[in-house]
């Protein structure tokens, strides 16, 4: 099923942005991310525009809202965290009493069974494990990982897994599984051990939890086995170094480590304010500077952040929403509720079905609202559709200060892309397209 | 004089290059490798090809097993235990299959045959089908159809879906069922994927193929199989630049010696040698088909036995604003300046009587002038180019560039020497060829040119003209290895230097001619140059023709050799004119 939401002021939405790099004059064609490289000078009067924005045989348009079955989901099994970080959106997984009790396995088996029915067996599904901290029940998760490899294995399903865990409480049998088995694992670290045990405390003594998270995850990152791992560092108006928390973290054995602002949090928790978002953007374009050192070297970009970006550019990434809430990913909460969001459990306007199925015009509803055509702001940004106006849950704090930090982070990001690009680095995983990928 | 063009976009990311031009003629070089050696420029129009058999990109086509294909069976001829091992311990495979997989080895490593019957799965254009390969008629149309034969089948099933295979046991009873992801040809970087063997997909290639090569002395073949190459360098401290090295040999020779390898000579009129063929043994087809091993690999023209050292992109770093640039930019234009005048000087030191001498020396002489006339010639286009050049950079505030390098760029980075006006003997010749030297004089002046334009001072024809005035260059020192081979060949050089005495000693009446048209010469350039085109264009054509024919400058390069002079120029006073050093 689908629907379009047109987008509105044709007239003062941009089509095209053009920029410099150090290798030349380049072109962003707003609609599909196509970039161009501008030779001839500077008379751009007679390029036909509107046809280089229209969509290829490739392209889905951008005005059309997609309602595909489910192809990703997070199972939020714990209703607690042995931490009591400052910040925490799920107030430590109870979600402020709308998640009281921890998931149960009929309701995880359910949720499980709605995803591999209705799912596309052809690609990738991912379950992924949320909380408060997953780990409190890992009976539940080594359980449903079982159930899903084996339904995996009699349907030849390609299931993947991802958790997000403050990693003190692995044992050695959940690293077993990690290895075991494709999982995303993210940590949250907040980088030096000064700052993680500040922003991170233990829940019953107060004290900081880095040592103990540090130790119980050595051992999957000196053995991943099938596991790709990755620490998540959140940001606060309190510490913007983030090269330093990058070798720290890199220094631990991460071998990718990407960096998340705090937009938004309650009372003192340090999110980032208007007069900060410049700071941040200086220190995560230093920090990509380094790794550009690293990439020449032969060696592979460490800031998630930045390789996700190259790669997306790259790719020519355009969408009309930040992420797949409500469209491909659901979340799953301890009560059965499908909600579009993993931070939204308790709020019934992300609440679109249940295990027993999902409300259509409920989720209609919800994308058409979502879609970045319909954010007045946003239909005159450049950056639209590459930004797609960010984190539902964080639009409320979107400021001019904060989106002039995401389109400095791009044009950034866009002239890195076209200044790599001509080093012809083969690792960098963004030389010229190959001829091939163009016709995959 | 830049006039604004319509701009042009290349695409750049993959979408863009979808959207922006057919992706197939998207090609990129690799450092090293010409685009002839990617895949899909091979000729492999049909199997088993010329640079690949094509039928062994079907060999894996489907998980642990290699197979054998023709067109009507798939064979299996291995099976991969090992992998099939790791798949079943992490669970992508069930343990029934891995029984399923070791049945098989088991099997075909006593001779037992398995081969597919029946596959099921998406054969992409042709949909979702199950084909028994017995059915397969060779014939393929209608409605519905079925692939014609056993190799289009698979050949057809797309990447990455799910296969289904029966495989059935020979002699019988015994069948099995297999299902997997058809696998992919490419990695995602473009690269054959890993599951191919070094040299799997050229393992059937018949041998004539190779000693096809032999037969063909023309440019059929792609442009990794040249028929004449330059000889292979000894080892990785001999410089490319002795002409003994920049001499074509046939890569097919039978004498294989590395110190002096054979040279290619074309034989004209020679009655031992066909007319168009190499006066250099070759190997025979037999021999080739023998001793493979001793022909070597060809890159960028040479034949390599010790490792390639690609030469690296270049480090040249950009000037650190216009005004620098224009600097460099002047003086380079001095240098094509003055260079022009030692090789006019050069070539006016070569008898011009040349009926008078015996006929292989008047050949050669006769070439030597002509060529060396046409570098001179050369270094006025560039001159013009690099002015162009400037009237770019600088618009309105533009000042034609018109005096002489006193210094010329020699000896690699920082290395100078000075303007002078010597005979065209063998060591004037060599320090042309060390001038014009890839990656020396010619190179090293317009390096940090090339690199600021290409970094943002400059436009796409801007930068395209510096490659060509560096290009260029490749092809004069080319032209004066040839120059020093020919008037090599005769010694003393007094034998053919008319100019072996002294310089004109600038108080004769025909010095003062040749210094008056020279000056009047610059004059007339800056006034055109100044103009620009179109309104300069007559003034430049004029001073064009008064550099030609007896009337013009040569007629008075004529007359001071005629004297038995060489020829020089003196600076001029003008200080538009006046000498410039180095920046």
């Amino acid at each position: 099923m689908s629907a379009a939401v047109p987008i509105g002021g044709r007239d003062a939405a941009p089509l095209m942005h053009r920029f410099r790099s150090t290798v030349g004059e380049h072109l962003l064609v707003i609609p599909y991310s196509r970039i161009f490289d501008i030779e001839n000078g500077a008379d751009l009067s007679g390029i036909d525009i509107e046809s280089l924005a229209a969509p290829g045989d490739h392209d889905d348009p951008l005005d059309r809202i997609d309602e595909p079955a489910p192809q990703s989901i997070s199972l939020n099994v714990s209703s607690s965290c042995n931490l009591a970080c400052h910040y925490c959106y799920a107030a430590r997984g109870n979600f402020g009493g709308a998640q009281p009790a921890p998931m149960a396995w009929p309701t995880a088996q359910a949720a499980i069974d709605r995803l591999v029915q209705g799912a596309n067996p052809a690609a990738p599904l991912t379950i992924g494990f949320l909380g408060g901290e997953p780990f409190v029940n890992r009976g539940l998760i080594h359980r449903a990982v079982t159930y899903a490899a084996e339904m995996a294995l009699q349907r030849r399903l390609d299931i993947r897994y991802s958790v997000t865990t403050n990693g003190t409480l692995l044992q050695a049998a959940d690293i077993a599984l990690l290895q075991r088995h494709p999982f995303a694992v993210t940590v949250s670290l907040d980088g030096t051990a000064g700052i993680h045990d500040l922003q991170r405390p233990r829940y019953a003594t107060g004290k900081g939890s880095w040592a103990d998270a540090v130790a119980h995850v050595a051992p999957l990152l000196a053995a991943p086995g099938r596991a790709k791992i990755a620490a998540r560092v959140t940001v606060t108006r309190n510490h913007l170094d983030v090269a330093a928390a990058l070798d720290a973290l890199a220094g631990l054995g991460f071998p990718e480590v990407g960096f998340a602002p705090l937009r938004a949090g309650p009372p003192g928790s340090g999110a980032l304010r208007d007069e900060d978002w410049p700071g941040y953007l200086a220190a995560l374009v230093a920090a990509s500077r380094r790794e550009f050192k690293r990439l020449r070297r032969g060696l592979p970009l460490r800031l998630t952040n930045l390789a996700v970006a190259l790669k997306q550019l790259h790719k020519g990434a355009a969408s009309p929403f930040p992420c797949g809430a409500g469209g491909g990913y659901f979340s799953v909460a301890a009560s059965g509720r499908w909600y579009a969001c993993h931070r939204a459990i308790g709020k019934t306007d992300y609440e679109l079905g249940t295990n027993d199925g999902l409300n259509h015009d409920l989720r209609r509803d919800f994308l058409q609202r979502r879609h970045v055509h319909a954010q007045p702001e946003c239909q005159s940004c450049w950056a639209r559709y590459l930004c797609s106006g960010g984190c539902h849950q964080e639009a409320g704090s979107r400021s001019a200060a904060s989106c002039d930090f995401i389109r400095g982070w791009l044009s950034f990001c866009l002239a890195a892309y076209c200044e790599l690009g001509n080093e012809r680095k083969p690792r960098s995983g963004i030389a010229t397209p190959t001829p091939e990928e163009a016709l995959s | 004089m830049t006039v604004s063009s319509p701009a042009k976009l290349l695409p750049r990311n993959i979408s863009a290059l979808r959207k922006g031009r057919d992706p197939s003629t998207a090609t990129r070089t690799t450092l090293g490798n010409p685009i002839s050696t990617r895949l899909e420029s091979g000729i492999g129009n049909f199997f088993p090809g010329l640079e690949c058999d094509l039928r062994n990109l079907e060999r894996r086509f489907f998980p642990f097993l290699e197979v054998d294909t023709d067109f009507t069976n798939i064979v299996v001829a291995a099976v991969d235990i090992a992998g099939a091992s790791a798949a079943a311990s992490d669970g992508t495979i069930s343990t029934a299959d891995l029984e399923n997989y070791r049945v098989i080895q088991h099997d075909i490593s006593r001779g037992t045959r398995w081969s597919v019957s029946v596959i099921d799965g998406d054969f992409g254009p042709l949909g979702k089908q199950t084909v028994a390969l017995s059915n397969l008629t060779g014939e393929s149309f209608g409605t519905g159809r079925a692939p014609p034969d056993a190799w289009v089948a698979i050949r057809l099933l797309k990447e990455q879906s799910l296969v289904t295979l029966t495989l059935v046991r020979s002699p019988g009873p015994g069948e099995i069922s297999l299902s997997g992801a058809r696998r992919r040809y490419l990695e995602d970087d473009g690269a054959l994927s890993r599951v191919f063997e070094p040299g799997e997909l050229t393992q059937s290639l018949c041998s004539p193929w190779t000693h096809d090569f032999r037969d063909c002395g023309c440019f059929y073949w792609a442009s990794n199989h040249p028929d004449i190459a330059l000889p292979p360098l000894p080892d990785a401290s001999t410089p490319a630049t002795d002409p003994k090295w920049n001499l074509d040999t046939a890569w097919e020779r039978a004498d294989r010696s590395l110190p002096s390898p054979p040279v290619v000579t074309i034989a004209n009129g020679s009655p031992e040698v066909p007319a168009g063929s190499t006066a250099v043994l070759e190997m025979q087809h037999h021999e080739i088909n023998r001793d493979w091993q001793l022909l070597n690999f060809v890159l960028e023209r040479r034949e390599r036995i010790v490792p390639y050292d690609p030469a690296s992109p270049s480090a040249a770093v950009p000037f650190a604003d216009k005004d620098a640039l224009l600097k460099q930019l002047r003086y380079a234009a001095g240098v094509e300046l003055a260079v022009m005048l030692e090789y006019l000087s050069a070539a006016w030191s070569l008898r011009r009587d040349v009926n008078a001498l015996p006929p292989d020396l008047r050949n050669d002489v006769r070439s030597a002038f002509a060529e060396i006339r046409r570098i001179a010639i050369g270094e006025m286009l560039h001159l013009r180019a690099v002015n162009d050049l400037l009237s770019g950079l600088s618009g309105p505030a533009f000042e034609p560039a018109l005096a002489v390098a006193s210094a010329i760029p020699f000896s690699g980075p920082g290395g100078f020497r000075p303007l002078q006006f010597r005979a065209a003997d063998p060591a004037t010749i060599a320090d042309f060829i060390a001038f014009e030297a890839p990656s020396q004089g010619i190179d090293g002046l317009y390096a940090r040119i090339l690199a600021s334009l290409t970094a943002g001072m400059g436009t796409e024809e801007q930068i395209q003209s510096v490659r060509a005035l560096i290009s260029e260059g490749g092809d004069h020192f080319q032209t004066f290895l040839f120059v020093n081979e020919w008037l090599g060949r005769h010694t003393p050089p007094s034998m053919y230097l008319v100019a072996g005495g002294p310089a004109d000693p600038g108080a004769s009446p025909e010095h003062g001619a040749l210094q008056q048209a020279y000056s009047d010469l610059l004059t007339a350039l800056h006034t055109g140059f100044k103009a620009g085109i179109p309104a300069g264009a007559a003034t430049i054509n004029a001073a064009r023709a008064s550099m030609l024919g007896p009337t013009g400058i040569e007629g008075k390069l004529d007359a001071i050799a005629a004297k038995g002079f060489l020829v020089k120029f003196d600076a001029l006073a003008d200080p538009r004119f006046s000498p410039i050093a180095p920046p």
